[in-house]
């Protein structure tokens, strides 16, 4: 006993040394923006992105070698609202000198965080929003990392045709299928996607469509409505608390449906939700980031790599290598600007831009199994920002789909009653 | 008092968190954590007013709203710092059981907290109408110097009536946490729709609070369910500007009737 203490000491000294001994090797610092939502009603998953970035601007530093040979700083704002976002954009760039600010999750935010990214000819390197909007500003200092909400819609429909029809016995085009969402661009952008695709491309039947304000304390009415159309699947894109309340009250209303499908790290996509309802959040389908069941070696040797020294920090940090969401968007964007960095060797605009529209890597070389590809908009290509198909399962966001990243497989097709979720 | 309190929805908030954590940590039913609440809640009214309250309560309205408002966001941050923005659940083992009246289907505790909140409302009404501190409250509202000069310590009345005012927002704090999901801005989407029943019902007037409570509730789901969610705001408060126009003092109020106490 005594000796593997002595060993587990030696070799944490000599992780230890290794880590100091790189950090020294960096010269000077790199400040970089970071604008979150910490303080309201966005702020948990604000919270989960800081603490995404924060992770992974650790591992860069000790294990990476810095961004451009220089030590990764983060400085960080509070952007709880458009106005505060567009104020601290601006702090971040004329107080604290940053050429590139980083963020904002939130599609309420992300348009006029950029807006005051571009006056100040800041980069502006948006890792989460999902906003369509975002990129087609005519914006020269403006890129996205994740896909958008056409590629959220697009996404959605591809596992609904392809995927669920044929499990719950149907063509694409005898599928009953509702819309309801919140009403912020992201959930109207995913939306608008979804059902352009669905019609036009496969035929679906569209039965229903309802737009609610997400801090809405009552879903009651959209569940009848929704239980008179009888639709065979659900897609909903729900922010927050709204897909707590939904899943609650459809329950309390015995509102039956094939199957539920999302988009994002919000709402079902949030860990948030299981933590909520325990096994009672059975059933919805979440389009994210990798989730329980993912298998890393799927992946190219690069992403392995970035994937696994990821994990290992998560769980160093909090007890857990499964990520959430927020934390594999930012952490992912974070790591693929260090990228970029590194390949331009300067924050300079127009240098910047250009090694950015060079690169083309395939998907599976970064993190999250991501690729790169990037439109002249600075719009990450859908193609190549490979997305997944979670489900909760016993409380857990467990990756279903595509089947050859996942040991796991989906359940409850049809979901069944409410009771039968087990 | 005529003090309009804007940090109502954040005492709700900690009213949902006190129910929650009597629940986790000591596996306490929410009706049960109700009976302590209400008294600690009085309790952190008195506080409140002690500390924040009484050096302004005379002063200008703006300085009133300004520190309700202030007080809102630090209450809310607060619980940020403390318990993080992760939303919390009160998962009860009745909290998916219903109840059904006719074709409609209600949670089981909704029906208890309206249930509770009707008692509560006729309670307060009596308290105000026939106890003795109800008629000092009233006494001070119509007239504060000449309550006075009858020998009303008036501060101590509005310590009261403030700490009443928290004690309630407590208690409804403790019968929402079953029903909604438990987070810092938890108040935020309630404090809307109260200040508007309020209103609608006529300042001083609780009954007609409640009736109005009722009237705005039924606007929102029928306007829902039949033109669309994302109109149920617009409807129920193009409800509220009309009546206003035709009844400035709201529905059942009478000009000045805050004034007046009744």
């Amino acid at each position: 006993m005594k000796n593997i203490i002595i060993a587990a000491g030696a070799a944490g000294a000599l992780a230890f040394c290794v880590s100091v001994t790189q950090a020294q090797q960096l010269k000077g610092e790199y400040k970089l923006g970071v604008l979150e939502p910490l303080t309201g009603n966005l702020a948990a998953q604000g919270k989960l992105h800081l603490e995404g970035y924060e992770l992974m601007r650790d591992l860069i530093n000790t294990r990476f070698g810095g961004v451009m040979g220089r030590k990764l700083v983060l400085v960080v704002g509070d952007a709880p609202d458009p106005t505060a976002a567009a104020s601290e954009a601006t702090r971040l760039a004329t107080r604290e000198g940053v050429k590139i600010i980083t963020g904002t999750f939130s599609s309420i935010l992300c348009g006029a965080a950029s807006e005051a990214a571009a006056r100040q000819n800041v980069i502006y390197w948006e890792t989460s929003c999902v906003d369509p909007r975002f990129t087609r500003r005519g914006l020269k200092n403006v890129f996205r990392t994740e896909i958008d909400g056409v590629g959220f819609g697009w996404y959605n429909v591809e596992f609904i045709a392809k995927y669920l029809a044929p499990r719950l016995g149907k063509k694409p085009n005898e599928l009953r299928i509702a819309y309801i969402a919140e009403d912020s661009s992201y959930g109207q952008g995913v939306t608008e996607a979804a059902r352009e695709r669905a019609k036009k491309e496969f035929g679906m039947q569209e039965v229903a469509l309802e737009y609610y304000t997400y801090t809405t304390n009552d879903l009651t009415p959209v569940i009848l409505k929704l239980k008179n159309a009888n639709p065979d699947v659900l897609h909903h894109i729900a922010r927050d608390q709204d897909a707590i309340l939904f899943w609650r009250q459809a329950r309390e209303q015995n509102f039956e449906v094939k199957a539920v499908v999302h988009a994002g790290a919000t709402g079902y996509g949030n860990p948030g939700f299981g933590k909520a309802l325990g096994n009672e959040s059975n059933g919805p389908f979440a389009l994210s980031e990798p989730g329980v069941a993912f298998l890393v070696d799927k992946l190219r040797p690069d992403g392995q790599k970035i994937e696994h020294a990821f994990r290992e920090a998560l769980k160093a940090k909090t007890g857990s290598d499964v990520p959430a969401g927020g934390h594999q968007l930012a952490a992912g964007g974070l790591w693929l600007l260090k990228v970029v960095l590194d390949a331009a060797k300067t924050d300079e605009l127009d240098k910047f831009r250009a090694a950015v529209m060079k690169m083309d890597v395939p998907v599976g070389s970064l993190m999250n199994g991501w690729g790169v590809k990037f439109d002249e908009s600075g719009q990450n290509s859908n193609e190549r920002v490979q997305h997944y198909m979670l489900q909760w399962q016993n409380g857990a966001l467990v990756t279903v789909w595509p089947e050859e990243f996942t040991s796991s497989r989906a359940k409850w097709m049809p979901l069944g009653p409410w009771n039968q979720r087990k | 008092m005529r003090v309009v309190n804007f940090a109502h929805g954040e005492f709700l908030m900690f009213g949902m968190y006190g129910a929650f954590w009597a629940f986790t940590l000591l596996h306490a039913d929410p009706y049960l954590t109700l009976v302590i609440a209400i008294p600690v809640f009085l309790l952190v009214g008195w506080g409140s007013y002690a500390l924040i309250m009484r050096p302004i309560v005379h002063t200008s309205h703006n300085v009133q709203v300004f520190t309700t408002v202030g007080l809102s966001i630090v209450l809310q941050n607060l619980a940020l710092v403390l318990w993080s923005g992760e939303a919390r659940f009160v998962r009860t083992r009745y909290y998916g059981s219903v109840v059904n009246i006719g074709e409609a289907v209600l949670n089981l505790a909704q029906a208890v907290a309206f249930v509770l909140a009707v008692s509560a409302t006729a309670a307060l009404f009596a308290f105000m109408r026939w106890s003795y501190a109800g008629k000092l409250m009233r006494a001070t509202a119509q007239d504060r110097d000449a309550a006075s000069l009858m020998g009303i310590d008036t501060d101590r009345i509005y310590a009261l009536t403030w700490a009443v005012g928290i004690a309630c927002v407590g208690a409804a704090g403790v019968l929402l946490a079953p029903i909604y999901a438990v987070y810092p801005t938890a108040g935020l989407q309630f404090v809307l729709i109260a200040y508007i029943a309020v209103v609608l019902g006529g300042l001083g007037d609780m009954i007609g609070a409640l009736i109005a409570a009722l009237i705005v509730a039924a606007v929102e789901v029928i306007g829902s369910y039949t033109i669309g969610t994302a109109w149920k705001e617009v409807l129920y408060l193009l409800l509220f500007i009309a009546i206003l126009v035709v009844r400035p003092a709201g529905l059942f109020g009478q000009r000045g009737a805050e004034a007046l106490g009744v």
